[in-house]
């Protein structure tokens, strides 16, 4: 029966047509949704890294602070000292403007053994960056303050890069190349994956650089950690202290739950929409679909007929319908997974090949359940056809 | 072979009852060439698809080969249609998107059996009605003639001891429908089997063996 069902099919090939494009459409829109949620999905499921909960970002106009580095090292050890007497906050250290969250990005490129790794995200950070975000050491240290004199530049990769560099091996006192392979920079910790860009990206390449003295005059950022207790009062008053320290200077404090939950919308709010145009795609595909297997049944009520009167039960119509659909969808997604097989063949958006390939799975099941649920009807309405009446008609 | 026991058949609308089939009592023997005559609308094809199962009686009982058929399941009188039934319709009723061999094999296909089997039987079958040579053809290439001897072939590829042809040369002309008519006979004649022919033309229906007219829905000869 399948053969006979092929052959029918492809001798109708011409009037198939509208059905095949329009699965192939489908398909080719379920799966770009379909790689969107797997590569969110994946990247949620995946660890923070960090706890932004009573993290606040202090964010400053430094343009007036003075310019000779001593003074301006002690000008900042006296606020981190200050800061830190206070009963509310927990921890203090400062930050390139690339924190967790920000709207900002710094990348650069590493070198070993001659093979470059780009869009390494370059994090300079003070030495008590781990303790406000909590971050988890797998391997090796955080930096010390001995760190500042050591003859190689002292770095602390994250997982990724240490996985895409040293493999499964051990990345604690090897030195890399900087972009350009002139300079060694020792990597004496890594860190596990933080992912600063929100709930739904991957933390990707990171290398966290030690903050230090001639970083002093660029850094704009005081990232604290705040008791429980600290609250809109509290929130004021470090307000005014800052203001009163930082004289003529914009002052703005960010809760970095707020500044997650914005930048959670920034991807969320775009796939919603993506989705809801997807979803009325679909709605329109599925009317669409149910429209020409209703009229196909009505234009072939002499073939029911027939096929009734020579053998066929009213149920083996309606399951021959339903297959030819499920036939029909079924030419149309090898064509649709021929492009989609393309994307993790071709790395297309460095995206990993498990989101294409779950997406194709997924996106091949959604299209036959939606051929099915739009068959289903009309082949049981081609099963109660009587076969006198479909034969007279004819 | 067929009996029929007080046919009666009512087509009923929300106003409207048309009594199309009246009281009609017919036995029909194993191997005989039976024609149904009558005007327009006097419930000829009502009564062969009341034989050929594809219609339900109102009233009364038929039975084929001695089975009461009265409580068979949709499935049972499909499978009953395909095993002992052959049908041939005036307007060919062939599927013009397959083959003339594929038209052939698809009684077979609601049936046990191999892809090669289906194929020598079809082969078989049209090499019978004299179109072995139209294979690969599609419906649309054949002349009437042509398209109604593919329809006989279909008729009696799975070998049915009945055969209920419906104004099988109705849209034909003379000669095609002699020509027809001689496959119909020589069916009957040389493999016994049992024919009901419905049928407006009058030469025709002397060529078999009884025949049986219908006015208004009752048996009038």
């Amino acid at each position: 029966m399948l053969k006979h069902l092929f052959k029918l099919i492809w001798n109708k090939r011409k009037q198939n047509f509208l059905f095949l494009s329009e699965i192939l459409v489908s398909f080719l829109v379920i799966f770009a949704v379909f790689s969107f949620l797997t590569y969110y999905y994946q990247n949620y499921t995946k660890p923070l890294g960090f706890e932004y909960e009573r993290v606040w970002a202090i964010n400053y106009d430094n343009g007036q602070f003075p310019k000779n580095k001593d003074s301006l090292q002690t000008l900042y050890s006296t606020l981190s000292n200050s800061l830190k007497a206070m009963p509310q906050i927990e921890e203090v250290c400062y930050a390139s403007g690339n924190f967790p969250y920000a709207s900002s990005t710094m990348s650069t490129a590493v070198k070993q053994n001659g093979k470059k790794f780009d869009r390494v995200n370059f994090y300079t950070v003070s030495e008590d960056y781990k303790k406000v975000w909590n971050v988890t050491m797998l391997a090796g240290r955080w930096f010390e303050p001995e760190d500042a004199v050591s003859k190689d530049k002292s770095i602390v990769i994250n997982e990724t890069l240490k996985t895409a560099i040293f493999g499964e091996g051990s990345a604690v006192g090897k030195l890399i190349g900087d972009f350009e392979d002139k300079h060694k920079m020792k990597v004496i910790g890594v860190v596990q994956d933080i992912k600063t860009a929100g709930d739904y990206w991957p933390a990707g390449n990171a290398m966290f650089n030690r903050l230090d003295t001639g970083y002093l005059k660029d850094t704009r950022n005081i990232l604290i950690k705040v008791s429980p207790d600290a609250d809109a009062t509290f929130e004021s008053q470090l307000y005014k202290f800052m203001t009163s320290t930082f004289k003529n200077s914009t002052i703005e404090i960010e809760h970095l739950s707020e500044m997650r939950d914005s930048k959670n919308k920034v991807t969320i709010i775009p796939m919603v929409i993506f989705m809801i145009i997807a979803g009325f795609l679909i709605i329109n595909v599925a009317l669409g679909l149910f429209g020409v297997l209703w009229y196909n049944i009505n234009k072939r009520k002499g073939e029911i007929g027939l096929r009734r009167a020579i053998g066929a039960s009213g149920n083996s119509v309606s399951y021959q319908l339903v297959l030819e659909a499920l036939i029909l969808a079924t030419l149309s997604l090898v064509v649709g997974c021929f492009f989609a097989v393309q994307f993790p063949l071709l790395s297309v958006f460095d995206v990993p090949s498990s989101v294409y390939l779950i997406a194709m799975v997924l996106a091949v099941i959604f299209i036959y359940l939606l051929v099915f649920a739009c068959a289903l009807y009309p082949g049981k309405q081609a099963a109660s056809i009587h076969p006198a009446v479909a034969l007279h008609e004819e | 072979m067929i009996h029929l026991q007080n046919i009666e058949k009512v087509y009923r609308t929300d106003t409207v009852e048309t009594l199309a089939i009246n009281g009609i009592n017919l036995n029909i023997a194993k191997g005989e060439f039976l024609s149904i005559m009558g005007p327009s609308g006097c419930g000829k094809s009502t009564l062969l698809n009341i034989m050929g199962l594809l219609d339900e009686p109102s009233k009364g009982k038929i039975s084929i080969d001695e089975q009461d058929l009265s409580r068979f399941s949709d499935q049972q009188l499909a499978k009953f249609r395909n095993q002992k039934l052959g049908f041939i319709f005036q307007s060919y009723h062939l599927i013009n998107d397959l083959r003339v061999l594929d038209n052939v094999e698809l009684p077979l296909l609601y049936r046990t059996s191999s892809t090669k089997e289906r194929k020598m039987l079809a082969s078989a079958a049209l090499e019978k009605v004299g179109l072995s040579n139209r294979l690969k053809h599609f419906p649309t290439q054949l002349s009437g003639g042509q398209r109604q001897r593919v329809a006989i072939a279909r008729a009696i590829v799975g070998n049915p001891q009945i055969i209920l042809a419906d104004e099988p040369t109705g849209n034909l002309d003379s000669a095609m429908g002699n020509e027809i008519m001689e496959i119909l006979i020589n069916l009957n004649r040389n493999e016994g089997t049992t024919i009901v022919m419905v049928t407006h033309d009058e030469n025709m229906a002397n060529k078999t063996h009884r025949l049986v007219r219908l006015f208004d829905g009752s048996q009038v000869q």
